[in-house]
């Protein structure tokens, strides 16, 4: 097993039977780790960018119920705390699965976990408090899961205020608080019903977002794949504005930002919930630059014909290197990834299990 | 024997056996079920999280056989050991 050294690029892939680390100085050679966790599902695994070692690791097992493991040393150890995230007992729910890791505004974590809730810790995973004012909200009894369950798959802390956060929940939609998780606010006003003829309000916690991020340069604008279409949300604005121009499709599931630049994400349609694949068994990565008022299909590299297959809501997600990086990761087991911004695509890995998401980053920061 | 000195064994599958240092059958004093869980728990920290949902019952795909009963589906309280009983953990055959 090769060594992983400071400053080389590291991409986490989390499969449906195990995780996966790859890892190279030039993004041309890369060398592999694992599968850790065998046989268990990876929702979610991320650096720690604070220090660019330590992977936390979202593990379910079927069996054993989900935990939050880390590693120092990149996967030659794999440590637990002694207790998960837990619902109460008044509450009548028991989590099942972790599907997002996230670190918070200050030295803590976050995990989001299904079915749909949000938890924190401020001792690095040994233990986990819930956040009750979301998890606990009146309306969670109208909270209706989607396909993957009832999940709450992203968490959005704001950099400048570590009271502010937004989560997406499926099917439940998005809600943001301004108090540190005590309230919460149910964010969906503009976002198209399935009827495509009507829209949802803010204030009812409905709508069915499939992954929201925020922009690197300017954390009040938020962007989001929702089951209806893909919008855009800067703070102070009354509702969600839909952002579709030059899609193939309105549908689809992951969506992540250029690490460096403004106003730039990707976003991977699939021709619609009626058919949830590539379109055409043509795979295409869509860029925008200028925050959604027009997309760009990026395909050369990819697969142009009898490529049917889904990319789940977590796996596409940059690195942090200039050029930035982009790594896509499919359900059947192929990690596609440039090293120029999308402009244009190469295999780094295939034959993986089903690919569920993917983190990179830069071993020992940036 | 005074009462509440009841001797079992309980066999853990290996799946588990990273949180009891490799061990595959370990004794224990326990009165009930819920009684043997904890003292797992306490002798190898975060075996009970993995055993026991959020409600404190067995987790769904988690089988416990006391002797030749299966008790997953009981309350792991109202499930009360004898002296010599062994209890069998093991994952039930499902997934994909």
């Amino acid at each position: 097993m090769v060594d992983v050294k400071k400053g080389e690029t590291i991409v986490l892939v989390g499969t449906r039977k195990g995780l996966f680390l790859f890892h190279s100085r030039d993004r041309k050679r890369w060398h592999t780790r694992g599968p850790y966790f065998e046989g268990e599902t990876i929702r979610h695994a991320v650096l720690d960018p604070r220090n660019g070692k330590t992977i936390y690791a979202g593990v379910t097992s079927e069996h054993w119920g989900p935990v939050v493991m880390h590693s120092k040393n990149f996967g030659g150890k794999w440590v637990h705390g002694e207790e998960g995230p837990r619902f109460s007992k008044e509450s009548g729910i028991s989590v099942t699965r972790i599907w997002q890791i996230q670190h918070g505004a200050d030295d803590d974590l976050y995990v989001g976990v299904e079915p749909a809730g949000l938890f924190h810790s401020d001792d690095r995973g040994e233990t986990w408090r819930s956040v009750d004012g979301l998890n606990y909200r009146s309306d969670r009894k109208d909270w209706q899961p989607g396909g993957g369950g009832l999940c709450l798959h992203s968490i959005l802390p704001y950099s400048g205020d570590p009271k502010r956060m937004l989560v997406a929940i499926s099917a439940s939609g998005v809600f943001g608080t301004n108090d540190g998780g005590t309230t919460w606010r149910s964010m969906n006003g503009g976002v198209r019903k399935y009827s495509e003829d009507a829209v949802f309000v803010d204030n009812v916690a409905e709508s069915c977002p499939h992954k929201l991020v925020r922009d690197t340069r300017d954390p009040s604008i938020v962007y989001m794949q929702n089951h209806t279409g893909v919008y855009r949300r800067k703070r102070g604005d009354a509702a969600w504005t839909a952002i579709e121009k030059g899609l193939s499709s309105t549908f689809g599931f992951p969506m992540a930002a250029h690490p460096h630049k403004a106003e730039t994400l990707y976003a991977v349609p699939l021709e619609g919930d009626f058919n949830r694949v590539t379109p055409g068994g043509a795979m295409a990565v869509y860029r925008t630059t200028n925050s959604g008022q027009r997309w760009a299909r990026l395909h050369r590299g990819l697969p142009q014909k009898n490529a049917w297959f889904t990319v789940l809501r977590d796996a596409m997600r940059t690195d942090d290197a200039d050029p930035a990086g982009v790594y896509v990761g499919t359900t059947t087991g192929q990690l596609y990834y440039s090293r120029n911004e999308g402009d244009s695509w190469q295999l780094l890995a295939d034959h993986l299990p089903q690919v569920q998401s993917v983190e990179a980053g830069t071993v020992g920061g940036r | 024997m005074v009462e509440g000195d009841v001797r079992i064994e309980v066999y853990l599958p290996r799946a588990l056996r990273e949180y009891s240092e490799g061990k595959d059958w370990i004794e224990l004093r326990a009165a009930t079920l819920a009684d043997a869980v904890t003292q797992l728990n306490a002798r190898f920290p975060g075996l009970g999280y993995r055993l026991l949902d959020d409600q404190g019952k067995m987790r769904r795909y988690v089988l416990v056989f006391v002797n030749e009963d299966s008790v997953a589906h009981l309350a792991p309280d109202a499930v009360r050991l004898r002296d010599g009983d062994v209890v069998h953990i093991l994952p039930s055959v499902a997934g994909g």
